[in-house]
């Protein structure tokens, strides 16, 4: 007997590659990756830096859109507009639906990044024909690991929004919780750091509120720790135990996040 | 065929708020083969009934079996084709795309799928349109899709919520030829409405159901039999029960 997994994740990537939205974020992503090249022909210093940080920062803003405004309705809307009848009155578990929608929405995330990575490359490689002078130290291994790092987060950050609708009535608050998620994902480990280290700054910090950030620390995911974009713009090299244990850190963010969605979802009742 | 034991539901419609009993010690078997129509005014508890049997929500108490096999084994959705009450789908998916995920959902081998969403949408009259993407069809185009989806399985019970529901007199027709259709091939069908001629048209056999009990339960030739019309024998149950109960 087929699983039922396979069928959901391609419904859910057709349904998501044609949505319209997806044509107004490639447009925006487009026009981005086409002021990289003339930006940088106005700046004429650290010419090569500013070119890769922008087309990073391009794929890592873009990806959030695309997860935020694309993703999120791919579950929430099934939810909301009771689509999800059509889909548990087959011979699915619902456990089976939410890995075959997050399959989906993998695949929607991986296929979205690739084609934006082929034109930041290009936009890159335009900038260094141009100015070969200014690209000293770079390196593309480093640019497509910033690439690849980059679409792990987002994978990881399409996990929580599984996680958020699983329990939330309607997609505004899914939304809600992932941009929080995002927010402090990105800001904990400096937040922590200074928490901890109040007299640097000279300022004082309560016992409470660093045991709460310690604890944010622990529950939210540590998103920061994929944002290589500054090493990938100055050519500076990455170890591969950092490699390893990064990416390692988001397969088990992710798949525990997706195990709990499925425990939450497999009690939710549909009225 | 379909065994619905003690059944009972209540849910509490927001933070604070009292709970409303939707279904209350419901017991009800629909055997092989039947036509059963499920007669109730709105919010009788007839959709409840049914998303219960489709797993979609489970009940307080009792128990449901279709085919033998418990509603929650998800095995058992095998041989269960289901329409829901006002069907929305996925916008961007084409009709076509629509059964395809169907089919393969329910294990089915993609040529029977290709064969039977051949047959299916020119029996809704969708064929022409099945290569436009749903969000462009009308209300009735929608439903009309939903019967086929229902449908592309072969599946032996058939659960129907308010099959004629945004329907033109064509697709009611159209879905009236699909339902003696099913029953000539024998197959159990099991659907709620609350148009009466519906009821005496396609069954064997109906429940009045209202304020989330059964009121009655019979072969619709002995409901008729007192002389009474099946409007005059609904609204005389409807009104005993006075509406929904609050506990």
């Amino acid at each position: 007997m087929t699983t039922p997994i396979w069928p959901i994740a391609v419904i859910t990537f057709k349904e998501g590659i044609r949505n319209r939205a997806i044509y107004g974020i490639s447009i925006f992503a487009l026009l981005l990756l086409g002021a990289n090249i003339l930006i940088s022909g106005m700046m004429m210093q650290e010419l090569g830096k500013v070119a890769v940080d922008m087309a990073l920062s391009t794929i890592s803003f873009t990806g959030l859109l695309l997860v935020l405004f694309v993703g999120i309705n791919l579950m929430a809307k099934d939810l909301d507009k009771r689509t999800i009848y059509m889909v548990l009155s087959r011979p699915i578990s619902r456990p089976q639906y939410i890995i075959g929608k997050f399959l989906g929405v993998i695949l929607l995330i991986l296929t979205t990044i690739s084609i934006l990575s082929i034109f930041a490359i290009i936009s890159i490689f335009m900038v260094k024909l141009s100015y070969p002078g200014y690209f000293p130290r770079f390196s593309w291994p480093l640019v497509l690991l910033a690439i690849s790092f980059i679409t792990i987060a987002l994978i990881l950050l399409s996990a929580l929004t599984f996680l958020f609708a699983s329990f939330s009535s309607t997609s505004f608050i899914t939304l809600v919780l992932t941009v929080v998620s995002y927010i402090i994902g990105q800001s904990i480990t400096d937040v922590k750091a200074l928490v901890e280290a109040p007299q640097t700054v000279g300022i004082k910090v309560s016992s409470v509120t660093v045991k709460v950030v310690q604890a944010a620390y622990y529950i939210f995911p540590n998103l920061s720790i994929f944002d290589i974009k500054l090493q990938a713009a100055h050519g500076l090299p990455i170890s591969w135990s950092y490699v390893f244990w990064a990416v390692s850190y988001g397969v088990v963010y992710t798949c525990l996040t997706i195990i709990l969605a499925g425990i939450i979802f497999r009690r939710r009742e549909f009225p | 065929m379909i065994k619905i034991e003690g059944i009972s539901k209540q849910f509490k419609e927001g933070i604070g708020s009292k709970k409303v009993r939707a279904l209350e010690d419901l017991t009800l078997e629909i055997h092989k083969g039947e036509v059963f129509g499920f007669l109730g005014p709105n919010g009788a508890g007839k959709s409840t009934a049914i998303k219960i049997l489709i797993n979609l929500i489970s009940p307080d108490t009792g128990h449901a079996s279709i085919m033998g096999k418990d509603v929650m084994d998800k095995d058992t959705r095998r041989y269960v084709g289901y329409l829901p009450e006002n069907p929305y789908f996925y916008d961007y998916l084409t009709a076509e795309e629509l059964l395809w995920f169907g089919g393969k959902a329910s294990g089915v081998s993609l040529k029977v799928i290709r064969e039977r969403t051949e047959e299916l949408l020119n029996k809704v009259n969708l064929h022409a349109a099945r290569k436009r993407q749903l969000r462009t069809y009308s209300k009735g185009m929608v439903q009309r899709a939903g019967i086929a989806l229902a449908l592309i399985h072969d599946p032996d019970v058939v659960i129907l919520d308010e099959p004629m529901g945004g329907l033109d007199p064509i697709g009611r027709k159209m879905v009236g030829d699909i339902m003696m259709e099913l029953k000539a091939q024998g197959k159990t069908i099991f659907f709620s409405s609350h148009i009466l001629t519906d009821i005496e048209r396609f069954c064997d056999r109906a429940g009045i159901i209202a304020g989330g009990k059964l009121r009655l339960v019979d072969r619709l030739d002995t409901l008729l039999s007192g002389g009474l019309t099946l409007e005059e024998v609904f609204l005389k149950e409807v009104e005993k029960a006075g509406g929904g109960i609050e506990v």
